[in-house]
Formats: structure tokens, C-alpha cells, sequence
């Protein structure tokens, strides 16, 4: 798993995707850290981090991982993959955990904004820590949705349409009906924003999380007698 | 050990790759069962795929990586000791004449180079079985040469099966061909015996200067002649005929004799000499039947 954590990580940074990716994250934190905190003039960050939840990782998860086994397919490098005697789940979640690195690495960055209005007040450390695990799990279940859409198709364009149209759908979904509310991500994360941890909402990220990283699985083993 | 150097060969669209494709655990198979080592590739796939090096068709490649970087993610999704990791490294490295280009990305390399670092993918972790789908398409005599001679080195100490659809190739570097045509095993043998399989060795080539049209007459002369075709007409009015005999006869001496009583001067004559292609031609021609 480290092996392919590595291996992500470094095709990420050997290649502007990283850099683009951690710049545009950056500047969706700036815009709504303008827009919702400024205006307000209060210290308090949820907005902060729900609106940036909300738009940034529609744009973020889709680039992120687009390309993750979309891209080996086309290459044909999924076979040294599938050949190696390294399993399915440890190839996932080695995409997974590269991915969410360049999104902690931006959370973390994303740091500044509590000092520059502790600059100015006493906003609540918890609540933005809280804030930042809430961030983290729901960019784990993106995630995994983007990586599941990556392993359907060869060509990485669709890869990445699907997970887009997926995370704006999320976000209607319970207005069509309750039935999907499963698959509504956002309304998992907004009691973060507020500093509350449910168990409830911890758990529905993480079994989505589960679910797609098995499907994700599944579709791979399973091309071995499609193809 | 047992050591051979096999070769997978047939036309294209046989099921060479799709074969090997299988025997890696790539795609897994309808029927029947595949062991690898006393692995079944089904049951045990860590422990069969730990086995196999294998270097897949149109050598696939992370071009974003440096050789070395290549070697390396092998090494470790082959999961090879990682106190040892970077010693072994550097030899396959050196093994497969990649050390001054290690540090080079592989998106910048040649055909030829490229061909290397994916054998040495397959190198890694040293497997005892080595499948090398086509390892020579695509490259410069030279560079043919050299991958043929790195493959025959290695076949000293692996079991080695590789595919192929060059005929030149299959003699030169291994010591078991298995003939695959349309899904089927058509043929598993040493290239010696698929040559002998199919030989006409009782047939000479002669090539006459026929004054008196006297060569038909011969049939009747010489005992022992099956069949006695006209090849060609050349332009300077030689003719070239195909003679063939019973079993165990060489005419060439008595046609040698006979010929020249009926004045008939003989220009060039020769054994005809089966090829592997020849054996290879018949074996495919009678599968498809």
C-alpha cells in the first residue's frame, strides 16, 4: 500500500496536477473566506468550511481522481497491477489515501485563515478541528465515489464527468426523495461545520466510503473475465 | 529446477496473448485450471503470481517514473524484502544494461530501452517463471539481438515462455515451440522434431538443360520416383523439376548417372530442405481444415 501511496503521490507532484489542485482548493477557501467571514465580521469558520466543501470538492475530487485507474487501463498498466501479487484493496486504498494527502495537505494550509482572524478574535479551536475531520471524511466518501467512477472507464474525461454530475446531483438528491438520502454528502458534513460529532454522520460517511471502495474493488477483479 | 525456454507462437489472433494473459492471472480463464508452481492461480493468487515475472503485450509503463523509480514500485508491489530492495534493484538494473539511462524518465527512452525496463519489471522479485509477451516487436535488428541474447541468459536460470509470431526467432532462442491456432493447441514439440515432422526429405530439386525433351522419360528409367513436376521454365531454357522418391531413397546420385546417359546436363541440384516455417505453414494449414 505505501509502495503505491508513494507512486501516486509522486505523479501527482511531478506533475502540475498537485500543485493545481492544492491552488484552486486554495483559492476556493480565499473566496468564501472573503464572501462569509469578511462581511460577517464574526470569527466563526463554518461557513467557511461548508461553502468550500460544498463548491471545492465538486472541482477537486473530479481531478484528483480522473485519472487514478482510468488512466492505468489505457496504458495497459493495470496488468503489471493485477499481476503483482499486491491485492485489489491495498491498490485502492493506496489511491485513496495518496488523493486525500493533497486534500489534508490543503486543509492544513487552510490553517491560516484561524490565525488570521485569531488576529483579530478568539475563534474556537475545536470547532475548526472538528470542522477539518468532518472535511476529511467527506472528502474520503468524494473520493472514493470519483475513484469508482475512474475504474468504469478507460477514458478519463467520463471519469470525471461522472463524479461531477454525482457530487451536484448529491446535492439535490433528498428533494427528489428521501430515499436517496444516503447519498446526500453535504447534509452529513454541515454539523461539523458546527463543531457537533455525530456518530451518526461519521458512520454515513464511512459506510459510503465502504461501499464505493468495494464496488471499486469488485469492478476491477471482476474485468479480469470480462475483458 | 527445471529450466526451458519455451516459445508461444501462432498466427495472429491465436490466443498467445490472451493465454498469457491468463497464466499471469490477468484474466481468469472459463474452464479448466491453471498451476503455477503447485499454485492454483484461482485459489492462491498471491502465492502463483509471486512466481511470475511477466512482461505483458506493447510494454506498458508508468512513462511519468524514472527507471530506477519504475524498478523500485516493482520491487515493492512484488514485495520483495525491503532491506534488500535497493541492492536487488541495482542489479536487475545492471542485469538488463539499463544503468546509464536509470536516472532518465521513461517517457524520454527508446523502444529498446523501454523494452528493457519492462523486462526488468518482470525480473523483479525473482520470480522463476518469466512470460514475455512479444518481447521483440517493434525493435532494430540490433536491438533484437541484444533482447534475444538477455532472454537467452536468462533462460539459464528460468523457466522462460515468451510469444512470438517471427518464425527466425523461435529457433534461434528457444528449445520448445508450442503452436496455439484459433484458441487451440495445435502443436508442442522441440523445433528439430516439428521440422522433421513435416520434412520431404525425399525429394530433390533439379534444375536441366533438356535438349530432346527427354525428362519425362526418366520416371520410367529410374526406379523408385514418385512424382516427377515441372517447377519453373527458366529464361535461359533451364528447367527446374521436383522429384520426389519412395522413403529411404536418395536419387541424387542415380539421377546423376541416368541423366547424363539421356544427354541431359544438370545445372544445379539440391535436397529440398524443410524450414520450421514450412512445419509451421502445414501444422496451422491442417488445423484449419
Amino acid at each position: 500500500m505505501l509502495a503505491v501511496i508513494k507512486k501516486e503521490l509522486k505523479s501527482y507532484f511531478f506533475s502540475p496536477i498537485g500543485y493545481v489542485v492544492i491552488g484552486i482548493f486554495l483559492l476556493c477557501f480565499s473566496v468564501f473566506f472573503y464572501l462569509t467571514v469578511l462581511p460577517s465580521g464574526s470569527v466563526d469558520l463554518s461557513m467557511l468550511y461548508a461553502y468550500t466543501a460544498l463548491y471545492g470538492l465538486i472541482i477537486i475530487v473530479p481531478i484528483l481522481t480522473m485519472r487514478t485507474f482510468a488512466e492505468e487501463r489505457k496504458n495497459g498498466t493495470e496488468q503489471l497491477l493485477l499481476t503483482s501479487p499486491t491485492g485489489m484493496f491495498k491498490v485502492v486504498m493506496g489511491k485513496l489515501l495518496a488523493a486525500l494527502s493533497v486534500i489534508v495537505i490543503t486543509l492544513l494550509i487552510s490553517f491560516m485563515f484561524f490565525f488570521i482572524v485569531k488576529f483579530f478574535g478568539e475563534p474556537d479551536i475545536m470547532t475548526t478541528l472538528v470542522s477539518m475531520l468532518g472535511f476529511v471524511l467527506i472528502s474520503i466518501a468524494a473520493l472514493s465515489f470519483g475513484i469508482f467512477a475512474s475504474s468504469l472507464t478507460e477514458n478519463q474525461v467520463i471519469a470525471g464527468v461522472i463524479t461531477v454530475a454525482f457530487l451536484i446531483i448529491s446535492l439535490f438528491i433528498t428533494d427528489i426523495s428521501n430515499m436517496f438520502s444516503g447519498f446526500a454528502l453535504m447534509n452529513f458534513y454541515t454539523n461539523f461545520t458546527q463543531g457537533v460529532i455525530s456518530l451518526e454522520n461519521i458512520i454515513s460517511l464511512l459506510l459510503f466510503s465502504v461501499v464505493f471502495i468495494s464496488l471499486t474493488i469488485i469492478v476491477m477483479q471482476r474485468r479480469k473475465i470480462v475483458k | 529446477m527445471m529450466v526451458k525456454l519455451s516459445v508461444c507462437f501462432g498466427p495472429n489472433g491465436a490466443g498467445k496473448s490472451t493465454t498469457m494473459n491468463m497464466l499471469t492471472g490477468f484474466i481468469e480463464q472459463t474452464s479448466g485450471e491453471i498451476i503455477i508452481d503447485g499454485y492454483n492461480m484461482l485459489k492462491k493468487p498471491k502465492k502463483a503470481k509471486k512466481e511470475i515475472g511477466y512482461m505483458p503485450e506493447g510494454v506498458p509503463l508508468y512513462t511519468d517514473l524514472t527507471v530506477k523509480e519504475f524498478v523500485t514500485y516493482m520491487a515493492e508491489l512484488k514485495k520483495v524484502d525491503r532491506k534488500q530492495r535497493k541492492e536487488k534493484v541495482q542489479k536487475i538494473i545492471e542485469q538488463t544494461g539499463l544503468k546509464d539511462v536509470q536516472k532518465k524518465l521513461i517517457r524520454n527512452l527508446s523502444r529498446g530501452y523501454k523494452q528493457r525496463v519492462s523486462m526488468a519489471g518482470a525480473l523483479v522479485g525473482e520470480p522463476k517463471i518469466l512470460i514475455l509477451d512479444e518481447p521483440t516487436v517493434g525493435l532494430d535488428p540490433k536491438q533484437i539481438t541484444e533482447i534475444r541474447n538477455l532472454i537467452k541468459e536468462l533462460g539459464k536460470t528460468h523457466t522462460v515462455i515468451l510469444s512470438s509470431h517471427i518464425l527466425s526467432e523461435v529457433s534461434q532462442v528457444c528449445n520448445k515451440v508450442i503452436i496455439i491456432n484459433k484458441g487451440k493447441l495445435v502443436a508442442i514439440d522441440t523445433p528439430e522434431n516439428l521440422e522433421n515432422k513435416v520434412s520431404n526429405k525425399n525429394c530433390v530439386y533439379v534444375t536441366v538443360e533438356d535438349v530432346d525433351n527427354k525428362m519425362d522419360t526418366i520416371k520410367n528409367r529410374i526406379e523408385g520416383i514418385q512424382k516427377l513436376e515441372l517447377v519453373e521454365e527458366n529464361e535461359d531454357g533451364t528447367k527446374q523439376y521436383m522429384i520426389e522418391s519412395k522413403d529411404g531413397v536418395d536419387l541424387r546420385k542415380i539421377l546423376f548417372t541416368e541423366l547424363a546417359k539421356e544427354n541431359i546436363t544438370i545445372f544445379e541440384m539440391k535436397k529440398a530442405d524443410s524450414t520450421l516455417e514450412d512445419a509451421f505453414m502445414k501444422i496451422i494449414e491442417g488445423g484449419n481444415k
